[in-house]
């Protein structure tokens, strides 16, 4: 059994990003470093919020910025998201679906509610998640993976207990399509009240828990309420689930990555020098240009 | 304080215990984003060491425009020298762009600072000599140099601020209009990024 490290509440506060997201931050927080939680370097939680419809064609998000050095991956159960980045790409994350981005080696993107879901305002539930890329493959060129809820791996659960979307990595055998640069599993799961649900997570990755919605027992031992947080150890394979009542889990684990992690606003490197030079390749446009 | 500490003992020749003496007239300010330091047409007797955060000193003109003068990020001084040294009213705004941690810099004790270490006097006399510099050469690039120019000696100068402030700021510092700084960062655009390379 992956015996429970932490269960952290939500934070008192959300803070925006832009004044598209209002997110909760669980990582890098307290004694949830970077390095502790490695591959994973940051998650905001947009937990459930109704957006009032925008007015005068304002849409709200966040503008042009960079990112260097990683991927961000966002997970939308509510809401719709459009972006737009400075090699040209651009789409609509809608709910159920995933994106996966690769910043690599320097890319401008921004993001925004997409225009109809905007225009009627409602409830928008996401979640970003940063993961790390290990330092040979730092300079990718940047690309994404748009991971649709129609393909992502998908387990139904015995008795109609519920199911798990796979978005990354394997369960039973069962993969997700994401393309990862280190192993990380990355599963979306659904359990209706009173289901029992166990998997097993290899010993050594970091893995964690962020109760979406409803309420779970872990471990049939303590009880993880909504918007809380679920550190475990690395010191077994298995972690049980009990739904108190129906519930959304997101179970992220991830093999560590045993490098020095430096992080300077949006860019993750491994040195000092190295961030250095991201900011001077951002100043000078060499990630690109983007209105 | 531990941010002035280090700053003084890394740049001037005021050592450990000389440091413990003038902290006693020190006093260091947490200070939330939005808040007002000074007043165009007040007058005041402190300056500012920024050991977090950042700071700012503009202008308004009679449209009600902002021109920035200077930006003030991690180890800047930043301060209204007419008001400070003439006693005069202060020609500039001072204001907090993001959450700050200050040292409050009084004559007290910049004078007392000479009095315990005389050498301080040579480093003092640096600074002058740098602001000056840095003020001729900003006189220069405003009435001679290209947008580009200016944005060119802005990264250089504040490298890190394109992150941390809006691009409306770098213009007014800059300047130029938003529209021409984003003609400036397009066209070094299309000079570096290669896609595919």
């Amino acid at each position: 059994m992956k015996s429970i490290e932490s269960i952290i509440a939500k934070p008192a506060q959300a803070g925006m990003v832009g004044d598209g997201f209002r997110v909760f931050n669980y990582i890098p927080k307290g004694g949830i470093t970077q390095k502790r939680i490695s591959p994973f370097l940051m998650l905001d939680f947009n937990a459930a919020y109704n957006f009032p419809p925008s007015t005068s064609g304002h849409l709200r998000g966040v503008d042009v910025h960079p990112h260097k050095g990683f991927e961000t991956v966002t997970i939308a159960y509510k809401g719709s998201v459009a972006h737009y980045d400075s090699s040209g790409n651009s789409g609509v994350i809608n709910p159920g679906d995933v994106q996966w981005m690769t910043a690599g080696r320097g890319i401008l993107h921004k993001e925004f509610h997409e225009e109809s879901y905007a225009k009627k305002g409602g409830p928008f539930e996401m979640v970003q998640l940063w993961v790390n890329l290990p330092k040979k493959d730092k300079s990718v060129a940047p690309h994404y993976q748009a991971i649709t809820h129609s393909n992502m791996g998908k387990l139904l659960l015995d008795d109609n207990a519920g199911e798990v979307n796979v978005i990354a990595g394997d369960i039973n055998g069962i993969n997700g399509p994401a393309d990862t640069y280190t192993p990380i599993n990355l599963f979306d799961i659904k359990l209706h009240a009173g289901a029992n649900f166990e998997v097993s997570i290899p010993q050594n990755h970091n893995t964690a828990l962020l109760i979406i919605n409803g309420s779970v027992t872990v471990n049939n031992d303590q009880v993880a309420s909504e918007h809380s947080f679920v550190l475990f150890k690395n010191d077994g394979t298995t972690i049980q689930l009990h739904a108190d009542q129906e519930s959304v889990v997101l179970l992220m684990s991830g093999e560590p990555i045993d490098e020095p992690i430096v992080s300077y606003g949006p860019f993750v490197m491994n040195t000092e020098g190295e961030i250095r030079e991201a900011i001077s390749d951002f100043n000078l446009g060499k990630f690109g240009y983007l209105d | 304080m531990f941010n002035f500490q280090q700053y003084l003992q890394k740049h001037t020749p005021i050592n450990v215990n000389q440091f413990e003496i003038l902290r006693k007239n020190l006093i260091s300010k947490s200070l939330k984003k939005g808040k007002v330091l000074l007043n165009e047409g007040e007058k005041t007797n402190v300056s500012y060491f920024v050991s977090k955060g950042l700071l700012r000193a503009y202008t308004l003109d009679l449209n009600g425009k902002e021109h920035i003068i200077q930006f003030a990020p991690e180890d800047w001084w930043i301060g209204d020298r007419n008001s400070v040294y003439f006693n005069e009213p202060a020609v500039f705004n001072i204001d907090v762009l993001e959450d700050a941690e200050v040292v409050v810099i009084t004559k007290a004790f910049m004078e007392q600072a000479l009095d315990i270490c005389p050498d301080f006097g040579k480093y003092n006399i640096y600074l002058l000599h740098n602001s000056i510099r840095h003020m001729q050469n900003r006189i220069n690039k405003l009435l001679a140099a290209t947008a580009e120019e200016r944005y060119l000696d802005f990264i250089k100068l504040y490298p890190d601020l394109t992150l941390r402030i809006p691009q409306m700021m770098i213009a007014s510092y800059l300047g130029v209009t938003p529209e021409s700084l984003s003609r400036v960062r397009k066209a070094l655009a299309q000079k570096h990024f290669r896609p595919n390379s």
